[in-house]
């Protein structure tokens, strides 16, 4: 069997490279990751890092390589390096195992030794020893003092005290704005937002997110993006035109409305009833397919990161670079969800092997691969939700917690195989998820309750980036999902769509929310993926195309002028109180005197649409109100 | 067209290569790409500017580039006879021979590398927004990453030419409200470089100039104090603590360089009105020769990637399943002037040299064989006859693979260039020198100063430019 330690062979450049490539110059300064690393890698690296180190030579970090002497700064004439790759004794030349390098690769080694041996920050050939355990643990949770109640926050207090960060809290208006963009996809309306801050009580905030949870039609409507983009549903795309696709939305809806325990939902998902098999038929394009893109592979692939944080794409074709996992285990867990006896194929070339149905961890119990299709399918179903597998809460927790944070435990959150910044923390959501039946809505309580998530967003620089090791110092802003920015645009203007695009049975007549109509260019180009692959992270940042569509493009500007009239109409001869209406439900805030003053100018002495929506546009183009802080 | 001087192109240059850096930044320790390899140096460009000329639908390459016997309609015809329905005619380089229908064109042949083997996949049952997909990108759908397209590698690997051109610009296809819509949108896209990448899409060549203007109904003057108040209200921010936050930053810089574009002198340069009524006539046979005017306009404006394409409809323009004759000879009246127009006007602005222009489509046509010989895919003519015996049989209706016609201008190919050979009986197979998918894309992003092995690391793992690094550029088609 493969265990899923973070397999070896191929080197992972996990640095951070943030140039761009540029076509370099000689006379350039050369560029570490992009000249010099895969000359490094291919040449030099399996000999000489990761525990290999033959002449006691380690290319591990720059350190390492200058207390070797193989290198003299600056001197490349004076390199022993440089005398090694060039020499014509070929017991002495490097490298040993494959053909001398070209007369560019050795002028690169040389520029990059005379200027100074430049190295990425950070970076080491050393892969660390982290292997991600499959069981489920139980950390010790530090006991409720005065200060700390909440089990996020007492086990994180001795982290923060060893990395010297001390939180601050938020405001409640602050606060309001995040629970209800993170919770239910709106800010809170004006009334909403009053009647929270005066609140007395001292539990006003833990009450808060519970009355968010409790209403499930906002819940299920915006939680719907996360998982439309983690099942990759859609209501239109690939595949649906020739019959090669079907959507779950249905179940998928009713399944978040009702909070289904997680356990199940996944068993639903993995053993399914026709509302949602959807997700296991996986999409297909008419004509002939590669063999490591046909229905049961993709169903492997999405099974395992889905649920599993596994990266079983490279397995599907190839005993994988990046990971431990075999052609064998991709095929096997296909070979579950095959209708027909498959045969391994690798690289799109049939072996003449066929696979075995079997799940990647036989230590969970038995599956029969001669057992019938839907009785494997259950097997593998219970097989993944198996008390025992911790590696199946740990995903989803953590998926949870950087919806909400920002940033995961683990990072990047498909990939399980990471170490996660705080174990403890990180053993402890996966236990506590299970102790509570599998109930999303309680971790996401939990998490929304802590002071951790209650506190100011860390300021993000680029130091701050280029540092290698993560230390959490508060939750990170992140930018509104194209859903959000619309759900809060419609609801703040009045100018929601007549008509959704998915089928919800019953709905009644609540204002349509963006997760329920079809992609549109401009949503698209606000970061709403394709979902023909799963996407599970959205782009952090706004690009000039996506600002340029804001500006100027026609959809956006037509449901401004819209907006205008609306607010218009409803705060008649009364621009401040308008102004104010916008700032509220926007920002969470009243306008500033001075904010004031420049809105009413804006929209002039006689309000007109185009004043309004103008204000409207500067109001929304406002980081402060397309982030989430 | 004025470009903007030296200087402040530099400047503008480096802006903009800081918002982009910021969001690569962002990506740090998340799941979006870094770059892995460049691949060792790449050869030196022989272009700055690659325009794409699509002929979308599947153009027949024995009614265009490559003419074979011309057998005329005649009552009773057997089908079985039929592999031209034009006659060839002469061109400006004294054996190459090209269709009837394409005059034009004949008179530049001199400039141009005419490619009649390139060879594309049998992918079975076609599906023909598939065989394009695996043309833009390289790759054959379904794809476990998004797959970007060529431009948008362009996009992402050589940045703009101009900072206030997008790198990526897309003429002439609609991608929503028609058939296959959401199959044109899976390879329209930078996929997972990123929507930084995306394309720039204009549907309407005629409407350009409003994809850069203020909204419409918006005075400049008002979005000009539109822009001037929403700078105000930053300053005055009372959140003005986040000023550091990058995110911030970056937002704020990209707000900045749409405003940049959108009151940029080269806005112009995307406003069909501004040129010459003489010479927009020349240009204008539609659509598409509109399409190609624009593309000019915006080659000299500093464009890195264009592409104008017939557009993509099921059964529309070049897609023949019927009456194939009679919509070849329409399609070429649209494409043969604009394109010969658009060599010689680059070539007059001095621009030709390091423009490369391609022309090429996702598959040819036959009128009796599907894919190729022994091809499992269904024949989906909807003109089968034996014999011809109305105008609507005429023409090639069968979806052919095993060759296809691709024409080069400029960027640094041979001038007055064939190459490869195709049967002169039908199968009219690549008999030699044949050139398939992975070195077709190979050859011109080697042109452009990419190495075909450059890839992006995503989810640990390489992707590269051209299928598995595997594509080789052909050096023959080099001058």
């Amino acid at each position: 069997m493969a265990s899923p330690t973070t397999g070896r062979i191929f080197l992972v450049f996990c640095l951070q490279v943030f140039a761009i490539c540029r076509p370099t110059l000689a006379a350039e300064p050369i560029d570490f990751a992009h000249e010099v690393l895969p000359l490094l890698t291919t040449a030099c690296a399996k000999c000489h890092s990761n525990g290999n180190y033959k002449g006691s030579f380690s290319i591990d970090t720059r350190e390492s390589l200058l207390e070797s002497g193989m290198v003299a700064v600056g001197k490349s004439d004076e390199s022993e390096l440089i005398e090694r790759l060039t020499t014509d004794d070929s017991e002495l030349r490097m490298p040993a195992e494959s053909d001398s390098l070209t007369a560019e690769q050795i002028a690169i080694f040389r520029n990059w030794i005379d200027q100074g041996v430049p190295w990425e920050e950070g970076f080491s050939f050393k892969q660390s020893s982290y292997e991600a355990p499959l069981a489920p643990r139980r950390p010790e949770v530090p006991p409720v003092n005065e200060k700390y109640s909440n089990p996020i926050d007492r086990i994180l207090q001795p982290y923060l005290q060893s990395h010297e960060v001390s939180l601050e809290g938020i405001s409640d208006a602050m606060f309001a704005r995040r629970a209800w963009l993170d919770l239910i996809g709106l800010t809170p309306t004006p009334a909403e937002l009053e009647k929270f801050l005066k609140g007395a009580r001292s539990d006003r905030r833990a009450r808060l997110v519970q009355k968010l949870l409790e209403r499930k039609q906002d819940y299920a409507e915006h939680w719907l993006t996360f998982w439309n983009d983690l099942l990759r549903n859609d209501y239109s795309g690939v595949g649906f035109i020739t019959g090669g696709r079907k959507q779950i939305t249905g179940w998928l809806y009713q399944s978040i409305y009702d909070n289904k325990p997680f356990d199940q939902f996944a068993r639903e998902l993995v053993s399914p009833s026709p509302e949602s098999e959807g997700f296991i038929n996986g999409i297909q394009w008419r004509g002939q397919v590669n063999a490591s893109q046909v229905r049961e592979i993709q169903f492997s692939q999405n099974l395992s990161q889905v649920f599993l944080g596994i990266n079983m794409k490279c397995a599907s074709c190839h005993d994988s670079f990046i990971n431990s996992w075999k052609l064998k285990d991709a095929y096997g867990l296909a070979a579950v969800v095959a209708n027909e006896p498959l045969e391994l194929h690798r690289c799109d070339k049939p072996t003449g092997e066929m696979a075995v149905a079997s799940f990647l961890y036989p230590e969970l119990g038995e599956l029969d691969a001669t057992a019938p299709r839907e009785q494997r399918l259950e097997q593998l179903a219970h097989l993944l939700t198996h008390k025992g597998n911790g590696r199946f809460t740990r995903t989803i927790v953590n998926r949870i917690w950087h919806r909400l944070m920002g940033r995961g435990l683990v990072q990047p959150v498909d990939d399980m195989d990471v170490r996660p910044w705080s174990n403890d923390l990180l053993d402890f959501l996966a236990v506590n998820l299970v102790d509570n039946q599998y109930d999303l809505k309680h971790t996401i309580e939990l998490i929304a309750t802590s002071k951790a998530y209650q506190s100011h967003c860390e300021i993000v620089s680029e130091e701050l980036l280029n540092t290698k090791e993560y230390v959490f110092r508060g939750p990170r802003a992140r930018r509104m999902t194209a859903e959000q920015l619309f759900d809060t645009i419609w609801e703040i203007t009045d100018t929601a769509p007549a008509k959704a695009a998915a089928v919800i049975k019953n709905r009644g007549d609540q204002p349509v929310r963006a997760a329920l109509m079809n992609s549109s260019l401009l949503m698209r180009s606000l970061g709403r993926p394709n979902r023909e692959q799963i996407v599970t992270t959205r782009p952090a940042m706004l690009s000039t195309l996506q600002s340029l569509d804001l500006s100027n493009g026609d959809e956006f500007h037509d449901l401004l002028i819209r907006g205008g009239e609306k607010l218009l109409k409803q705060w008649n001869g009364e621009p401040e109180l308008m102004v104010n209406h916008v700032f509220q439900s926007a920002l969470a805030r009243l306008p500033t005197p001075d904010e004031l003053a420049t809105s009413l100018a804006v929209l002039g002495d006689a309000p007109a649409a185009e004043s309004a929506a103008d204000l409207l546009w500067i109001v929304f183009m406002l980081p402060e109100f397309q982030m989430i802080r | 067209m004025n470009v903007l001087p030296e200087i402040s192109k530099e400047i503008d240059r480096r802006r903009f290569m800081q918002a982009l850096s910021a969001s690569a930044m962002a990506a740090a320790g998340s799941a979006a790409p870094s770059l892995l390899r460049a691949d060792g140096p790449a050869l030196p460009p022989t272009a700055d500017t690659c325009i794409l000329l699509w002929m979308a639908g599947g153009m027949a390459a024995p009614e265009t580039f490559d003419p074979k016997k011309y057998v005329p309609f005649d009552i009773g015809v057997p089908a079985e006879s039929i592999i031209s329905t034009f006659p060839a005619i002469d061109t400006a380089v004294d054996p190459i021979k090209i269709c009837a229908g394409l005059e034009n064109i004949a008179q530049v042949m001199d400039r141009a590398t005419l490619i009649r083997s390139h060879r594309v996949a049998d992918l079975g049952h076609i599906l023909h927004s598939r065989h394009q997909y695996h043309w833009h990108t390289g790759y054959v759908p379904p794809v476990t990453v998004a797959a970007p397209h060529l431009g948008a590698w362009m996009a992402r690997l050589l940045g703009p030419r101009n900072p206030v051109i997008p790198p990526f610009i897309n003429i002439g296809q609609r991608l929503e409200g028609i058939g296959e819509s959401e199959e044109l949108k899976a390879f329209t896209t930078a996929g997972f470089l990123g929507s930084e990448y995306g394309p720039f899409n204009i549907p309407y060549p005629q409407d350009a100039g409003r994809s850069v203007r203020p909204p419409q109904g918006m005075t400049p003057s008002r979005f000009e104090r539109r822009n001037k108040i929403y700078r105000e209200m930053i300053q005055k921010s009372p959140v003005g603590e986040f000023t550091s936050e990058f995110h911030q930053e970056s937002m704020l810089r990209s707000m900045e360089n749409a405003y940049r574009l959108l009151s940029s002198p080269e806005r112009e340069a995307f406003d069909l009105e501004k040129e010459p009524r003489e010479i927009y006539d020349r240009y204008n046979t539609g659509r598409f020769g509109r399409g190609c005017l624009l593309a000019r306009r915006l080659t000299e404006a500093g464009a890195r990637f264009i592409e104008v394409t017939t557009e993509y409809e099921p059964f529309l323009h070049w897609d023949t399943h019927e009456n194939g004759h009679t919509t070849a000879k329409e399609m070429k009246a649209q494409i043969d002037r604009p394109i010969a127009q658009l060599i010689l006007d680059l070539e007059q602005r001095g621009l030709l040299d390091r423009t490369l222009v391609v022309l090429a489509s996702e598959f040819s046509r036959d009128m009796m064989i599907e894919g190729v010989p022994g091809s499992t895919a269904k024949d989906q003519s909807r003109a089968k006859s034996d014999t011809m015996q109305e105008m609507k049989q005429y023409g090639l209706h069968r979806h052919f693979t095993g060759s296809c016609s691709v024409l080069m201008f400029g960027g640094g190919m041979k001038q007055g260039f064939l190459y490869g050979e195709t049967a002169e009986e039908r199968p009219c197979l690549a008999t030699k020198n044949p050139v398939n998918i992975d070195d077709m894309l190979a050859t011109i992003y080697t042109a452009m100063g990419i190495s075909p092995g450059a890839a992006m690391q995503i989810e640990k793992r390489p992707f590269y430019v051209t299928k598995d690094a595997k594509g080789k550029a052909v050096q023959e088609l080099f001058a």
